[in-house]
């Protein structure tokens, strides 16, 4: 049996049986949910030993005829076990999360559909073989999340899902504009297929500006500045699990894993020449911008979700640098940086269980009264600013490597001093909120519940453990089949339609 | 050529109206008709003069089709567009209630 | 197990079980430290001994050890037992205590890793472990201002290893390799000043050497006492100074330009953190605009760039860190016997801790270059290195001679100020001979260690620590003038006697009266006794000097403060931009696509 439709099937069938399971018999959902996500955790483990060979999935059995794909193709290759390993692993530890934390909300059954709808929606992405379907899954996922930004029905959130939705449908719009366009241009729609037309064809006008389309489409989904604006009130709106899910996956199959799947694999980053520099300044732009703005805020969640930003422009910076340093180190800091951006998000959410409250100003001295959350907030902020022995100090070490030695040592100085802002302002985040005197108004305040912890320690854990994925035999086997895959190229056509 | 273009003009103006207009429902419209103009370029893309539908039958040599992708995919995207568009229209409603107004510049709560 | 990992394994793992030790078994946790703290001692002295073989990994030499590098371990070693066993008595009733243990053992053990690194990124990686530990010993001070102090620091030492990353593979660029032992780099073209500067930056923030300083004081007013005395009084100053020699002697060959920046650098520390420390009115907060100020010499030795210079360097290092943390462990003595630091409510302690007080003067003689002390010996021997330079036709060398001397004066002239407002004088309202007593001996051991060193070293600093500390690692130098100890001390102590006996002459003598002070026949009130806090405030106001006093108290030196303040207007501008309206963002995004479309498609 092949298991790859199952990953968008399985979700995808929970979605819908959830509610209806929750109609009959309250308080299944938290079950059912949890189940699935830790069986699609499970089913990612089992794909790692394979990563290094690319498997297709044709639908419907229509195979491809003369090396021309007619069905709709999944393809699950080394990258796309990675971020399907990234996806599943901190879904299952926010839906174990929230079995507590969205007992606070009414409706859990919803909650869990469309989470199951969010998390079908980036399997899709992540495995859809074809550009049309991975729209589809993309836009399923956007509203999903939409609709989970707002799940909390106050005016911020109903005006962050707004805002959200504007620019997300704007982004999707152009986004359909670009891959009309490249309909017109290729006559398909699948990858390899039209990774092999545009080799033939060269630069085209047409190209250029599906280019254009697509980088801003992706760009607004994965929040580049100054595609970026929705972000910060979107993120920190969501409740804390959805938080996590938005900053740590999300954004990064919706925006990085796209661009880079398409312009890597598909459109190769050497066709079109500008198109590093365009990526190297996005996410230079991005990594400072974002981190200036991460310093200024008041707002534990808003500080993150500003952090998120940054973050994403180092990986996208690493990526623009286009070579094999570079594809690792990005690749690296996507892992790192959504274990620990859903990490901190879900320590925020047990300090706004507790404490009611998200303004630094009035939080304080946290550490003594939640000493979980405080400490793996504390694994989680070191690591995040770069500090060894955690992994964040090796994806750091990567990405200046790579700029220098791809001939940026400008850039990896820009870096370096985005970075020394990135510890600024996570240490202000520790200074003002676990730290220093506890306010009166806390004293009251207790360690959150086990089942909120228990995911917490978890990722504070993985975060730890996640600078051996460096060592050699780790690394063969996670990171360096989906480097291998980018840097590949369109060799990416040859591997699915073989030839 | 001249159907691109007038599409594309159809997908600027739904743009102006996002951009420009102050009333949330009015960005919705706006937002409608930026769909719809891809959706009419998407559909034009498969057009070929003279084509029929592309229904096979016993005989079908010399016939010329519209290419049928577009059409499928273009009704996808409607029924995408649908939800969106639900979903905004619902949300500038709920928007209504919490902040009495429909216009833009008044929803600033989020900022900084 | 190999020896070397063996050393950097302990160390952590004793740190880890210490984390678990629970709340309640204190003795398992202090005597996990000191065990730890001894073995880590003893196999400093066993590496000294014998050089262990180096460790290699293929044909990559990741750790080794050479003369300097067995000298700094059994420095590291040495410091890291004495202030375990100070620590005791101090840390027994402080909050966070299995935090502060962990963390203790954890700095030695990185601090060992740093020296025994010969591949350039484990010397990064323990670097920035340094400043997680460092950032751990602040936060466990009492002080409400311990977690600003701790995040200072952090962001300048933890921010000066993302410094040295940056000037590692700029290196790395130019030599393709990792292992220093092969790197010989001539300071020739842009990538290879970048990489200086940025090693320079990070050896300068961690030993606090100005314009990186300014976390010393702020960690010195807020951290514990022996948290202070460990790193940046000790290690830091060791490990900062051992990645600048090794810069300077091995890494870089420096031109004259880079060996004049140096020297400016390290005149002005000396000078401006001297200055500073004359005004401070907190014990703690004088003594580490001092351990600012003593860089500076090491500095100037290096600067010097012959091997007097690189040799004086050394030594006044490891004087420097005898009496210095000589000098913290008194002084945090008084501060948990007397329950502050403040200078203006100190004062008469003399009697009441002798010990502390002999051992604390033998140390501030020693940090002002009064012979036969130590602090004398070094930093004679880092002027002869400028005497040096004149002999190779640098003309510039009389005015760092000068400033030095003069920061030297001042160093005195503070610790008079000092000395006289701690121990002398009227005590303080709160100074009551019942509440103040002698801290315990376990604290009072490495006191008594560090001031007995300070004087050994100096009477017999040519034939003990020179030969055979610091010598080794330099190579044979010839003096251009020999002071010698021995004699001098005769006469320094024929001076004392002599003074003692008309002292005593005087006392004798029948028509002596003594009384307390008094104005107008009434006793004078404790509040207006002389503190010696006030010895120096005049200087503040002196016409040039003003300027320089006021925009110090408004921290326009600080640059953390200056960095501060720019990254705020910045994010100001940012987040004025970020209005709310949605507009305004679809604006952003469509202007974006607007550029992109002509960036790409203009050509």
């Amino acid at each position: 049996m092949n298991w790859i439709p199952a990953f968008v099937a399985i979700p995808l069938g929970a979605a819908f049986l959830i509610p209806l399971i929750e109609h009959w018999i309250k308080g299944s959902s938290d079950f059912l949910t949890n189940a699935v996500t830790a069986f699609l955790m499970g089913l990612t483990l089992s794909f790692i030993h394979q990563a290094a060979q690319t498997q297709v999935y044709f639908v419907g059995g229509w195979e491809p005829a003369e090396g021309i794909p007619f069905g709709i193709a999944l393809v699950v290759d080394g990258l796309s076990v990675l971020m399907l390993l990234v996806v599943n692993s901190i879904a299952f530890f926010a839906t174990l999360y929230s079995v507590k934390y969205m007992a606070r909300y009414t409706d859990k059954g919803k909650f869990f559909t469309l989470f199951m709808l969010m998390l079908a929606g980036m399997n899709g992405v992540v495995i859809a073989g074809d550009l049309f379907n991975m729209f589809v899954f993309l836009e399923i996922t956007a509203i999903a999340s939409y609709a989970l930004v707002a799940f909390g029905i106050g005016s911020e959130e109903l005006e962050a899902s707004f805002k959200y939705q504007v620019l997300g449908g704007t982004a999707s719009a152009l986004v359909l504009f670009g891959i009309a366009i490249f309909y017109m241009m290729t006559k398909t729609l699948n990858f390899a297929d039209a990774s092999r037309v545009i080799a033939a064809t060269g630069v085209t006008p047409a190209l250029l500006f599906v280019s254009v389309l697509f980088l801003v489409g992706f760009g607004l989904k994965s929040a580049l500045m100054p595609f970026h604006a929705w972000l910060p009130d979107a993120h920190p709106s969501a409740p804390a699990p959805i938080s996590a899910m938005l900053s740590g996956v999300v954004i990064k199959v919706l925006g990085v894993y796209t661009l880079v799947r398409i312009f890597f694999n598909v459109i190769g980053i050497g066709t079109i020449p500008a198109l590093k520099t365009v990526l190297l300044s996005l996410g230079v732009i991005s990594m400072v911008a974002g981190a200036f703005l991460a310093l200024g805020q008041q707002d534990m969640k808003r500080l993150l979700a500003y952090s998120s930003i940054s973050q994403v422009g180092y990986i996208i910076f690493a990526f623009g640098l286009g070579t094999e340093l570079g594809i690792l180190g990005g690749l690296f800091h996507l892992m790192n940086h959504s274990v620990l951006k859903s990490l901190l998000f879900l320590n925020s959410g047990a300090v706004v269980y507790e404490t009611e409250s998200r303004d630094m100003e009035k939080l304080g001295g946290l550490m003594h009264k939640m000493p979980v959350t405080g400490t793996t907030s504390m694994i989680a902020s070191l690591s995040m600013s770069g500090l060894p022995p955690l992994g964040g100090f090796f994806s750091k070490l990567i990405i200046i490597w790579a700029s220098i030695d791809a001939g940026y040592p400008l850039l990896g100085a820009v870096a370096v001093i985005a970075s020394i802002v990135t510890l600024a302002y996570y240490f202000k985040l520790q200074k003002e909120v676990f730290l220093g005197k506890l306010a009166d108004a806390f004293q009251k305040a207790k360690e959150a519940p086990v089942l909120m912890c228990i995911p917490m320690i978890c990722l504070a854990i993985i975060s730890v453990g996640l600078g051996l994925l460096l060592l050699d035999p780790v690394r063969e086997m996670v990171l360096t089949p989906a480097v291998h895959v980018i840097q590949g190229g369109v060799d990416y056509a040859r591997m699915v339609l073989g030839g | 050529m001249t159907v691109f273009i007038l599409s594309v003009i159809l997908f600027l103006i739904g743009l102006y109206g996002v951009l420009v207009k102050r009333n949330l429902i009015k960005i919705a419209l706006g937002f409608m008709i930026m769909e719809y103009a891809i959706n009419l370029l998407f559909v034009l893309i498969g057009y070929r003069a003279g084509g029929t539908a592309p229904i096979f039958t016993q005989d079908v040599s010399g016939q010329i089709f519209v290419d049928p992708l577009p059409q499928a995919l273009v009704l996808t995207a409607i029924v995408i567009g649908l939800g969106t568009t639900a979903l905004l229209v619902s949300f500038a409603v709920r928007i209504y209630q919490k902040y009495e107004s429909f216009d833009i510049r008044k929803i600033r709560e989020l900022r900084g | 197990m190999n020896p070397i990992l063996f050393s950097i394994g302990l160390p952590v793992v004793l740190g880890c079980l210490c984390w678990m030790v629970s709340g309640r078994n204190r003795w398992l946790r202090e005597s996990l430290t000191i065990a730890g703290s001894l073995a880590l001692f003893v196999i400093g002295i066993r590496f000294f001994i014998s050089i262990p073989a180096p460790v290699l990994w293929g044909q990559v030499t990741l750790f080794s050890l050479d003369a300097l590098g067995s000298m700094m371990l059994l420095a590291c070693g040495f410091f890291g037992f004495l202030i375990a066993l100070y620590s005791i008595p101090v840390m027994r009733d402080a909050e966070m205590r299995s935090a502060y243990y962990s963390a203790f053992l954890w700095t030695l053990g990185a601090a060992f890793g740093v020296i025994l690194s010969n591949h350039l990124l484990l010397l990064l990686f323990f670097w920035g472990m340094l400043a997680v530990t460092l950032y751990m010993l602040i936060l466990c001070g009492k002080s409400q201002t311990a977690s600003e102090s701790a995040r200072k620091a952090l962001i300048i030492v933890g921010g000066s290893d993302g410094i040295l990353l940056l000037g590692i593979f700029c290196i790395y660029a130019l030599t393709s390799t990792f292992e220093m032992h092969l790197i010989r780099l001539p300071l020739d073209g842009g990538l290879a000043i970048l990489g200086f500067v940025c090693l320079g930056i990070a050896a300068f923030a961690k030993a606090g050497a100005i314009p990186f300083h300014t976390w010393i004081p702020d960690m010195a007013s807020s951290a514990p006492v022996p948290g202070t005395a460990l790193m940046p009084a000790s290690l830091d100053k060791l490990l900062g100074i051992y990645l600048l020699m090794r810069m300077a002697t091995r890494l870089f060959i420096l031109t004259p330009v880079f060996n004049t920046a140096l020297l400016i650098l390290g005149t002005v520390t000396i000078l401006a953190a001297v200055m500073r420390a004359l005004v401070q009115h907190d014990l703690k907060r004088l003594l580490a605009y001092h351990a600012v100020s003593q860089v500076g010499y090491m500095i100037v030795g290096i600067g010097t760039g012959n091997p007097i210079g690189f040799a004086g360097a050394l030594f006044h290092m490891l004087n420097n860190t005898i009496y210095k943390t000589g000098l913290f462990l008194a002084g945090g003595a008084v501060e948990s016997q007397a329950g502050t630091s403040d200078l203006d409510k100190l004062g008469g302690i003399g009697r009441l801790m002798p010990w502390t007080f002999v051992t604390f003067l033998v140390s501030a003689f020693a940090i002002s270059g009064v012979p036969p002390m130590n602090g004398f010996v070094s930093k004679w021997i880092i002027y002869q290195g400028l005497f040096e330079m004149n002999r190779s036709g640098n003309s510039l060398w009389i005015i760092w001679l000068a400033a030095a001397m003069f920061g030297s004066g001042l160093t005195l002239a503070s610790f008079m100020k000092l000395t006289h407002a701690i121990f002398l004088g009227t005590p303080g309202r709160d100074i009551q001979p019942g509440r103040v007593k002698e801290i315990g001996l376990l604290a009072r051991i490495p006191m008594i260690v560090l001031a007995v060193l300070s004087i050994g070293f100096g009477i017999f600093a040519y034939g003990g620590p020179m030969r055979h500390l610091i010598l080794p690692s330099i190579g044979e130098v010839d003096y251009p003038g020999i002071w010698s100890p021995g004699y001098a001390t005769l006469m320094v102590l024929l001076g004392l006697v002599a003074g003692l006996l008309i002292y005593g002459i005087g006392r004798s003598n029948q028509n002596l009266r003594e009384q307390d002070s008094f104005i107008g026949g009434e006793k004078l009130p404790v509040e207006n006794r002389v503190t010696g806090t006030g010895f120096y405030e005049t200087i503040q106001s002196l016409p040039g000097l003003r300027f320089f006093y006021r925009k110090a108290e408004t921290r326009s030196f600080d640059i953390y403060v200056q960095g501060s303040r720019l990254v705020a207007a910045i994010t100001r501008v940012l987040r004025k931009s970020h209005t709310g309206v949605l507009t305004f963002y679809l604006v952003w995004a469509i202007a974006g696509l607007v550029l992109l479309l002509v960036w790409l498609m203009g050509r």
